[in-house]
């Protein structure tokens, strides 16, 4: 099938063939569930307004298991869904997928715990279109890990990311998308190039994502699961209904009451949401909208502890921090109340009062 | 004439490609500067995207560190998500790119994947395509920042990541099922690329104050054409370095840097 149809990408660059990368050599494979499998697991679900509220280790214990594929809401440092990341490192799984168009945090997070204990959690391979920093650089645990070939890619444009669980969301098998074609990121991912049925011309397939669990940190949501995004939504709401489980963290719990009177405002509904949990600051040392903006230092201070292992192969600085911020924590809350007020204070004044809509 | 440095003259001359009343769709950094210079001086209707979300937000908490700053969603007219802008962009709402990379090649091609080894084991990953594959897909046009080197300017690319004119054949980009026209600028600090419509090749519009069109042919490692009427580059005022660095990049994040 992959090469039926082709676009005349092969003439151009050095890369051959795709190098070897998965896409080009494995055939094709649901990473997560099968669409099939993600319906019926939603029609057996009780559909009920019930309550949804529980605490982070009760959700990671219930829906973290070896072998899963974990979507990472937010984009970059806005809204990552820190605070469920740091318990499924405590909690520990093996030979995870991870899905996400554009993160950094969570991902390097994930893959330092990997570098320290890899027989307590290790990533397996990663669906993804960007992994970094952003304007404070590149992710070194990433570079680390592609450079020794210890993790398999599918390698998309953030586009292509959002369409794989946009259809995802839209219970179907894949999306047509006018990229990819005529990059070799046709080679080192798993769309393939067809011919539109009606003019015949070449169209980019790209497979859905159908996570077995979505990690979301949202500005609102009642105890249903009803969720309110303010700022940007990245591919919050495609990630929620396309997860077979989602665990969702808000930085504030409201009233179904409330949610009731401006409807319009939901992005996520409550059947796509299987657990609830309010936690002030989730996406710490991540922005959320309204509420504080990035620490731009702590994520220094991690960043280099990664390059520090990176250029070193020294794990000290990296196992000091997994010992201080996470392993040494019971809860987010835990972690939290390590930080001095004033930087909490700080995140918070620069945010600059965005305004969001909580009553 | 003023002092200014290599960032200040890219952020400058990006400024001056950019159309009044039209949409550009930003990376991070220099684009997202010289898109803000652009709306204080010569075009007060260009809108701008940044992918996480917004549409046409007004910047007026500052700069936007990345495209994924919370503070790019300030006073947008319409803010969803990454589908929606990236939606809006296959269906012609953004007129240009405006994006940055490791390499590109005579025909546009960039790659911001890796350089080095193999894929599957790469001496330098790169954080990867991010949106930039999907904006030189099907932006309008794209505009792409380069420092101006001979391992950059390459005969071919380690990684095809965002399209150009691909190996330059008429049919290249139809083949390839993107909707946008393709590469339409290279802005190095010294100087301005475009392309010529016939072979899509890379051609040598501008050339910095001083340079002669030998001069930038040495820091490119393939054959560059050269404009017919090749112009010297306009350099920034006083005026365009105070709205730089007091207005767009008050804290130097992107402009105060040192090239390497």
């Amino acid at each position: 099938m992959k090469n039926q149809v082709s676009s005349l990408i092969k003439k151009v660059s050095n890369l051959t063939n795709g190098d070897g990368a998965i896409a080009s050599q494995e055939p094709f494979s649901w990473w997560g569930a099968s669409p099939e499998k993600a319906r019926k697991a939603m029609v057996n679900k009780p559909k009920g307004l019930i309550d949804k509220r529980t605490t982070i280790k009760g959700a990671v214990d219930k829906y973290v298991k070896d072998g899963i594929n974990i979507a990472i809401g937010g984009f970059v440092n806005t809204r990552p869904p820190v605070a469920l990341v740091h318990e499924i490192i405590r909690h520990g799984a093996k030979d995870l997928t991870l899905s996400f168009q554009s993160n950094s945090i969570c991902p390097e997070l994930l893959a330092g715990a990997m570098m320290l204990y890899p027989d307590h959690l290790s990533i397996k391979r990663v669906e993804l279109a960007w992994w970094g920093y952003e304007v404070i650089g590149i992710a070194p645990l990433f570079r680390y890990l592609c450079a020794n070939g210890k993790i398999q890619l599918d390698d998309y444009t953030n586009y292509g990311m959002s369409a794989r669980f946009k259809a995802a969301a839209m219970g179907i098998e894949f999306l047509p998308v006018r990229d990819h074609g005529g990059a070799d990121m046709e080679l080192v991912n798993r769309g393939v190039m067809v011919e539109s049925p009606f003019s015949g011309k070449n169209c980019y397939l790209v497979p859905a994502c159908y996570p077995d669990l979505g990690l979301l940190n949202v500005t609102a949501a009642d105890m249903h699961g009803n969720c309110r995004i303010f700022g940007a939504h990245c591919t919050c709401p495609e990630i929620a209904i396309a997860a077979v489980n989602t665990i969702v963290t808000t930085e504030q719990i409201i009233t179904n009451e409330n949610i009731r009177t401006y409807p319009n405002l939901t992005e996520i509904p409550y059947t796509a949401v299987d657990a609830v949990i309010e936690q002030r600051y989730a996406s710490y040392p991540g922005a959320c909208y309204g509420f504080y903006w990035f620490d731009m230092e702590h994520i220094l201070m991690f960043r280099s502890a990664s390059d520090e292992f990176r250029k070193t192969g020294k794990m000290d600085a990296l196992k000091k921090y997994y010992d201080e911020y996470i392993f040494g924590c019971e809860t987010f809350d835990d972690f939290l109340g390590k930080l001095p007020y004033k930087t909490l204070k700080k995140i918070k004044d620069l945010d600059g009062g965005q305004p969001v809509i909580l009553a | 004439m003023a002092e200014y440095t290599p960032f200040e003259m890219i952020a400058y001359t990006g400024s001056r490609v950019l159309e009044d009343n039209t949409i550009v769709f930003v990376g991070t950094g220099l684009p997202i500067i010289a898109s803000i210079h652009a709306q204080l001086t010569h075009a007060p209707g260009l809108g701008i995207i940044f992918e996480a979300g917004p549409l046409s937000p007004i910047l007026e908490m500052g700069m936007p560190l990345s495209v994924g700053d919370t503070r790019a969603c300030r006073k947008a007219c319409y803010l969803k998500g990454l589908s929606s802008v990236f939606e809006l962009t296959q269906r012609g709402h953004s007129d240009y790119a405006f994006i940055g990379g490791a390499q590109i090649d005579m025909y546009g091609n960039v790659n911001s994947t890796f350089e080095g080894g193999t894929y599957t084991r790469a001496q330098t990953r790169f954080p990867g395509s991010g949106g930039a594959g999907a904006m030189a897909a099907n932006c309008e046009k794209s505009i792409i920042i380069m420092a101006l080197e001979p391992r950059r300017f390459v005969n071919k690319l380690d990684f095809l990541t965002s399209i150009g004119f691909g190996d330059g054949s008429e049919e290249y980009r139809e083949k390839a099922g993107v909707m946008g026209s393709g590469p339409y600028r290279v802005i190095t600090n010294e100087a301005l690329f475009g392309f010529d419509e016939k072979t899509r090749r890379m051609v040598l519009l501008e050339a910095a104050k001083g340079r002669t069109a030998e001069d930038v042919q040495k820091k490119v490692s393939f054959e560059l054409l050269i404009s017919p009427d090749l112009k010297e580059m306009a350099e920034p005022t006083e005026k365009d370095l105070k709205l730089l660095r007091e207005e767009c990049d008050p804290d130097g994040y992107f402009l105060a840097r040192k090239l390497k």
